[in-house]
């Protein structure tokens, strides 16, 4: 029995209701828990990943109901590294609160934690309906990170945040109830097996309810034109929970990734290639208008929403080609953008409360007190998020040119990536140059809050992990390119929980 | 693996200057210089391999899914490059340790340098492109720290982020022409990549990726019409000039040209891209180099020209050529850095740079002036320095060039031009500050710097005087070497001595020596014309560029995400639309085969019903109260529908719910204004309605569609395994909601517990804020009559609640429908008696149930690993409890009662916290409160 | 008795999505209750309609005498979920009418 599947799913989730019973008036005991239950679902990520990495792929029957009939769980080399970098920016992101952010509001651990039970269920399961349940977990944790401290900058972003997401989860319904009435499953393998069966007469039918369900998705992962009410909300939760929701987005991106090419790739009959002409051509957009308004946004933490939208962007251009390469590369390219945003959201906010009252605002204030630290952090923060070497954003952007260039979008491709990194340069340097160049000197008799080690130590660790992913850059490419292998070939996927190939 | 090292020196000694700052200036300097001086030992000891010819491999796998090496290689170039670097920076460090200011920052400055200086190594050192590409863009950062050092100068932030965009941007270019050219090679690897010249040379991208790599070469080399940033770089620290855009950052480009020239050369896009552009440059940037009036400003435009002569002779595709380039990269380094730090004398010790205010220092500074003159005579060309040979030989390879046959005279000539104004700015910078007169006095009273600063440029200097006089015996073999990894085979003969008999050169050389004198007699009347001139840089045309992408930028995205949800709604809605219609447009509407449902008058009653009531509850939504009720109809038919449909579960669902959500929808309404303001203009509201109705419309189709045809699903399943002794029970819905599909259930409670807390924080923030209308929700409490009638009521409800409950698992039911009629039953004593009595006789907070509640469903569904099935397994035949024996459904019942107590929990948080809004109890101020029991704060 | 339910579903989706598009919280709430509620008859219209048919099992029926229980599990769980969002959106509203001293979406007052 494969029970460790389940962990990465319990661990946070009990210790979320723990955090509730055990560390209810007592901080202490809720950080403690907060922690343990980080390293466990990194441990758990790990172990995953050892058990994946040579394309394994593990199923667990829920209440040991045979798939397509119960829930299974579904754990391959994709699931694995998506657990294992949750598990990272959780504990990261749990880690930062302890400053000052975890008081701000009395659930912030408890919410955290379920958000990653529910995302770590998201990438985990092979069922459609319950991979809907998983995300509403995931959205209404997050709804509530963004809210705890009740702060009006954050329940104005909640409004948008929460009704357009409440709008989308309709959405989400539709979708699954069209391709339960055509198919007759919400297992994805099963649906997978299905569609190929499916006659002309359900080609539309089935057709419309895989886009509307990509649809969704987009809206989670931030494509164009769903993307603009990103930046608002990142840029209005604090500092932890933003640094935790750059691995939001990317749940979309599995999603997409997911169903796109295990339900709808291109042996799938008449439901064949949904989403693969859209696709790229969204995602070039995506990173370009990302892009301008990174250049173009008048506060920091608005710019790096808007690099989130960017870095989509370019994943899912890789993803896009749908080639083996192609979506190595835009997997690599997640897990560097997903741990350089967040490093950057946390610095930012010990940049910004340095900065007196102009805090995150991009004029001219006093410059950060600790100048030469975390200036010298911002550079290496920005270089990962530009692309720019020594950080492994650079060989992300090298592998996306390579992989796009035996194919058709070529063109496309390259023009979105150079132009759009020039963009990001001058957007970064402007603000880094802004910030602690031309910052004033602070004055002596005003007393500045210096981050402490305990503060920076997330910001350090964060880094320590791009500087650790860029150095074994070999190994992690090798397992994005077996990840996307497998994904290009579903029928191990579909063997393993159906037990029969296509 | 001592090629390694040598890379790797710089790179550790970054953490030293910083360290040792504090133990004064000296001890920065050493620790900057030991390992530069450490790995230039390392190098020189390479020297004999390398000068006979060898080629020295060191390689690592680092990305090989990206054919990406830890690959290094020394040979004659890579040698000569490293020397320079190693070797210049040395002399860097020691002058900078005179030149940088008593205050200044020093170990911060050299931590720039050496990361610089490692950089630099990499690029000439790496075998693999793309690692070469790598640090080609960290020498691009590392300037941008150095220019940016004197960060309160705008103009020194200005050029630093000019210089990084441009060859931010070369460098980006670069790598994508490297990319190509590595797909081309079918490796990254130097060896392979120069051994497939003609495989290169005829492939159909050859063009475009030539532009690419060109584009990378001549940003970095500061070529036409890229240059701009060079000057505008001058503001660093003259050290950092004299380093970076004499010998080290500039020579990236040509070294790339010089590193590839096997490769790439020898076509004529070849020819004409890069030999054109490099002559152009060669001549412009002289022409405006004796133009400025600035020293550092002179020597950038005049590094241009130089660059510009040596991009130039690569250009020519030709080996000899090949050969002179290189020499004139080891010449141009010399002279330039020696300059770059003469001029940076000046400014130390007299406070100005401006050759106007500057003159007839000869006598104050006497060193100085000779090393000056001697640096500038070999900058000029003229004999018995180094520079003059290998700009003679230069003007030779101009006249021969078979691609130019058609007009053998364009290069000579504009070659010829610009050697000229090379000789007079020449002139103006040597007779400008030593020997005309002085026009003011200069703010610093002048005099020879300390021997520290001199001694550095004297090194250099003797370079270029002994390199002038016997060239073959000092620099031939490192030439040869160099020159030989450049051509790529057989060396062609050249000859460096001085003197080659009476040739067109040297009548080319006498022409510019001469005229360059007359040009500079001249001066005063031609800066009269320039001054006349409009002024139009290519640092305006970047600024104008940069402003106007910065300004679409900002409106674009002002205009795009304006903070309005109506129109992420559209947008979504309209994705949506589209999504779901273009599949229909592409391969049409088709309804199903399946036999039609009769239906009758009681149905298309309720269905008109329905409909009104629905369409009231749109046209009443402005008169909120009126609204609420409206929705309650439809919740209502709704229910009665699903009852019709044969699903009395979801009827009883969908009815509980409805109460709650209609109770809930009334108490915001406590807070929320009654009456909404029209607003929507008329266009608005049409297309509104329009999208509505094409939205509504699609649903219904689609459920049209698929209700027409007939049915093939997994639900057959289970229907068979339902009861016993699979399932255990007869009502299927809820076998499949405690059983087959309990990850869904459970996760569905967990959503409703989150909401619960989100409620409950929220409420509590409100409270805290105090608005006008909230007590208005405790006027008007405890209604005698409904007090009366809901005391009883509750002890019934909750009875009936707890028969749902148990008999959920055989007949419509469950913990979902207890839970909620519970939660009906406890609200109406809230509402009824007022919540102190309600707290009184609960004493328990919600909140726990809920989490109770999950715990135990969890736990319930964690009990089937003792027996080792899979979570949530709920039918453990083989569990035994001791006394008790064997218990086969009682996980699902427990499961089934943590779902109750869940929903009991988070429905009542919600609603109790919604109803005594105006209440307040516990302490708020939750970081008090924080500080009082967390340990580790102070 | 399918177009009555087809029609329903849109007359229900159709004004909700009205609804939705309007520029108060409270409106938009009403909205997405009433596509909530179209979206759960949608979802049931999945299994097909069975009006008399069974949906608890019983002694010697026939398979094809019961109701698709399928879908009605998954309705209901929507209409818990779709609950639980809908009282925190409710709570939401009033929380930020209270900050705000608007009900309006953006939080200001546009018009």
């Amino acid at each position: 029995m494969n029970h460790w599947i389940t962990l990465p799913v319990l661990i946070p989730f009990v210790a979320a209701i723990l955090i509730e019973i055990v560390g209810r008036h007592h901080i202490g005991a809720r950080r403690v828990l907060a922690v343990c239950a980080g390293l466990g679902t990194i441990a758990a990520g790990a172990y995953m990943l050892l058990r994946t990495h040579q394309g394994e792929i593990f199923t667990y029957a829920m209440g040991g109901w045979e798939a397509p009939f119960g829930v299974a769980l579904v754990a391959d080399g994709l699931s694995a590294l998506l657990v294992t970098l949750t598990g990272v920016v959780s504990l990261f992101a749990a880690l930062y609160s302890m400053n000052r952010h975890d008081t701000k509001g009395k659930f912030f651990h408890f919410f955290l934690q379920m958000q990653v039970a529910g995302i770590c269920g998201a990438v985990l399961t092979g069922d459609l309906f319950s991979l809907f349940v998983c995300f509403e977990i995931m959205l209404l944790a997050s709804y509530n990170l963004l809210v705890y401290t009740g702060e009006e900058r954050g329940l104005k972003a909640g409004v948008h945040y929460v009704i357009l997401n409440l709008a989308g989860s309709a959405l989400f319904l539709v979708a699954i109830g069209t391709l339960y009435g055509v198919t007759g499953t919400l297992n994805l393998a099963d649906m997978a097996l299905r569609v190929g069966e499916l006659g002309p007469e359900d080609t539309a039918l089935v057709r419309a309810g895989g886009l509307l369900l990509m649809v969704v998705f987009m809206l989670k992962a931030a494509v164009l034109p769903l993307h603009l009410w990103l930046p608002n909300v990142y840029g209005s939760a604090t500092a932890p929970v933003a640094a935790f929701f750059a691995i939001l987005t990317k749940v979309g991106v599995y999603a997409i990734l997911r169903v796109s090419t295990l339900v709808f790739g291109s042996e799938a009959g008449v439901a064949a290639d949904v989403l693969a002409p859209y696709l790229l051509p969204l995602a070039a957009l995506t990173l370009a208008l990302g892009m301008l308004g990174a250049l173009g946004s008048l506060r920091l933490r608005k710019a790096l929403g808007f690099l989130i939208v960017a870095s989509i962007g370019t994943m899912l251009m890789s993803i896009g080609l749908y080639t083996p390469e192609g979506i190595a590369a835009g997997l690599y390219y997640l897990v560097h953008s997903t741990l350089g945003i967040a490093m950057l959201f946390l610095l930012v906010d010990l940049i910004a409360r340095q900065r007196g009252e102009k805090d995150d605002r991009l004029v001219v204030a006093r410059a950060p007190a600790q100048r030469a630290l975390l200036g010298l952090l911002f550079f290496a923060g920005a270089i990962a998020v530009v692309g720019l070497p020594p950080l492994s954003g650079f060989l992300g952007k090298v592998w996306v040119l390579q992989a796009s260039l035996m194919t058709p979008h070529v063109v496309v491709v390259w023009v979105a990536i150079l132009l759009t990194s020039v963009l990001a340069l001058v957007a970064l340097s402007r603000a880094g140059s802004l910030i602690f160049w031309k910052g004033e000197e602070a004055d002596d008799e005003e007393r500045v809050p210096r981050a402490t080690a305990f503060e920076l130590l997330p910001v350090f660790g964060l880094l320590a992990c791009l500087i650790l992913y860029t150095l074994f850059s070999g190994p992690a490419a090798e397992l994005c390119m077996m990840i996307a292998e497998g994904l290009l070939s579903p029928g191990d996927y579909i063997e393993a929980v159906m037990g029969v190939r296509p | 693996m001592s090629v390694l090292l040598i890379l790797m020196l710089p790179f550790v000694g970054i953490l030293l200057p910083p360290l040792l700052q504090r133990q004064g200036r000296l001890a920065a300097t050493l620790g900057a210089g030991i390992p530069t001086l450490l790995a230039f030992g390392l190098l020189m000891s390479l020297g004999p391999s390398v000068l006979a010819g060898e080629v020295l491999l060191a390689s690592r796998e680092w990305v090989p899914a990206m054919g990406l090496t830890a690959g290094l290689r020394v040979d004659g170039l890579g040698f000569l490059f490293a020397t320079m670097t190693l070797g210049i920076g040395l002399l860097v460090i020691t002058y900078a340790h005179f030149y940088m200011k008593k205050d200044d920052p020093l170990g911060r400055f050299y931590a720039y340098l050496l990361l610089f200086m490692g950089a630099m190594l990499g690029i000439v050192l790496s075998e693999n492109v793309l690692l070469m590409a790598l640090f080609w863009e960290i020498t691009s950062l590392s300037s941008f720290l150095l220019i940016g050092y004197s960060s309160h100068d705008s103009e020194a932030r200005r050029g630093a982020r000019m210089a990084l965009a441009i060859t931010g941007l070369g460098g980006f270019c670069l790598f994508a022409g490297l990319v190509v050219l590595g797909q081309i090679a079918g490796s990254y690897e130097l060896s392979v990549i120069l051994a497939s010249g003609d495989l290169i040379t005829s492939h159909d991208w050859y063009v475009p990726m030539l532009v690419l790599v060109l584009l990378g070469a001549f940003t970095k080399s500061a070529q036409f019409p890229f240059h701009f940033w060079l000057p505008n770089a001058m503001k660093a620290p003259t050290p950092v000039s004299a380093y970076l855009h004499s010998a080290t950052m500039v020579k990236a480009g040509v070294f790339l040209l010089a590193r590839l020239h096997p490769a790439l050369a020898g076509t004529s896009p070849w020819f004409f891209l890069v030999g054109g552009v490099g002559i152009a440059t060669m001549f412009f940037a002289a022409y405006v180099a004796f133009y400025r009036h600035d020293l550092k400003g002179l020597l950038a435009y005049s590094t241009i020209s130089h660059l510009g002569l040596i991009t130039a002779l690569f250009g020519f595709g030709t080996a000899g050529a090949a050969v002179v380039g290189v020499f004139h990269i080891m010449n141009h380094a010399a002279f330039k850095a020696s300059l770059f730090m003469t001029a940076g004398i000046i400014d130390h010790q007299t406070g100005t740079r401006d050759i106007r205010i500057l003159g007839g220092l000869r006598k104050a500074m006497p060193f100085t002036m000779v090393l000056a003159l001697l640096g500038s005579a070999a900058m000029a060309g003229i004999p018995l320095f180094n520079g003059f040979i290998s700009k003679e030989l230069f003007l030779k390879e101009t006249l021969d060039l078979p691609l130019m046959a058609g007009a053998p005279w364009v290069f000579p000539v504009v070659a010829t031009a610009g050697a000229l104004f090379s000789m007079a700015y020449s002139v103006r910078l040597v007779h400008g500050v030593f020997f005309k007169d002085p026009t003011e006095k200069t703010p610093k009273e002048a005099r020879d710097p300390s021997m520290g600063m001199l001694v550095p440029v004297g090194i250099l200097v003797a370079i270029c005087v002994i390199v002038g006089i016997a060239a073959e015996q000092t620099a031939g073999p490192l030439l040869a070497a160099a020159a030989g990894s450049t051509v790529g085979g057989e060396l062609p003969y050249y000859s460096l001595s001085l003197w080659h008999g009476f040739t067109l050169e040297l009548l080319m050389s006498a022409i510019a020596i001469g005229g360059g004198v007359v040009l500079y007699l001249q001066r005063a009347r031609l800066y009269e014309i320039a001054d006349r001139w409009p002024q139009l840089t290519g640092q305006m045309a970047f600024e104008k560029v940069q402003g106007l992408i910065l300004s679409f930028a900002e409106g674009l995205t002002a205009r795009l995400e304006n903070g309005s949800l109506q129109r992420y709604i559209v947008l979504l809605l309209g994705m949506a639309l589209v999504a779901g219609a273009l599949p229909f447009l592409e391969h049409g509407f088709v309804t199903g085969t399946a036999e039609l449902t009769p239906t009758n008058p009681v149905a298309i009653a309720v269905w008109a019903l329905l409909v009104v009531a629905t369409l009231a509850t749109v046209f009443t939504h402005r008169s909120r109260i009126t609204a609420i009720i409206c929705l309650s109809v439809v919740g209502l038919l709704i229910s009665i529908i699903f009852v019709y449909l044969s699903a009395p579960d979801l009827a009883l669902t969908q009815l509980s719910v409805e109460v709650v959500t209609i109770l809930l929808l009334l108490l915001a309404l406590f807070v929320l204004p009654k009456v909404a303001p029209p607003e929507s203009s008329t266009l608005r509201k049409i297309r509104d309605a329009t999208l509505a109705a094409i939205g509504g419309a699609g649903m219904g189709l689609i459920s049209w569609a698929v209700m027409t045809r007939p049915q093939d699903s997994i639900s057959d399943y289970y229907l068979e395994n339902a009861t016993y002794p699979v399932g255990g029970g007869t009502n299927v819905v809820n076998v499949i909601l405690v059983d087959f599909r309990g990850f869904d259930t459970l996760g569905e409670v967990a959503v409703l517990v989150l909401a619960a807390f989100g409620v409950y924080t929220m409420l509590r923030y409100a409270r805290h804020t105090h608005v006008e209308g909230v007590d208005d929700m405790a006027s008007d409490r405890y209604p005698v009559v409904l007090v009366s009638v809901s005391r009883p009521l509750l002890a019934l409800i909750l009875l009936m609640a707890l028969y749902i409950f148990l008999r959920g698992h055989y007949l419509p039911g469950g913990g979902f429908i207890g839970g909620l009629v519970a939660s009906v039953a406890l609200i109406l004593q809230y509402l009824a008696s007022g919540i102190d009595w309600a707290k009184e006789r609960m004493g328990v907070s919600f909140r726990y149930v809920a989490v109770a509640g999950v715990l135990l469903a969890t736990l319930s569904g964690g009990a089937a690993f003792l027996v080792e099935q899979p979570f949530l397994t709920m039918t453990l035949l083989g569990l035994k409890i001791p006394l008790v024996g064997e218990i086969d459904y009682v996980m699902t019942l427990l499961f089934d009662l943590g779902i109750f107590l869940a929903v009991v929990g988070g429905t009542m948080t919600i609603l109790s916290q919604l109803s005594h809004m105006q209440e307040d109890r516990e302490p708020f101020d939750e970081e008090a409160r924080a500080k009082e029991t967390d340990p580790w704060k102070p | 008795m399918e177009a009555l339910i087809a029609s329903a579903i849109a007359v229900l989706g159709g004004s909700g999505i009205y609804l939705v598009l309007r520029a108060r919280t409270f409106t938009v709430i009403l909205g997405l209750a009433l596509l909530a509620i179209a979206v759960n008859l949608f979802l049931l219209s999945m299994g097909r309609v069975a009006p008399g048919h069974a949906p608890v099992i019983e002694e010697g029926l026939e398979l094809g005498a019961y109701v698709d229980p399928l879908p009605q599990a998954v309705v209901l769980t929507a209409i818990v979920i779709g609950f639980a969002m809908m009282s925190f959106a409710v709570v939401l509203a009033i929380t930020a009418h209270f900050v705000t001293g608007t009900d309006h979406l953006d939080g200001e007052e546009t018009s």
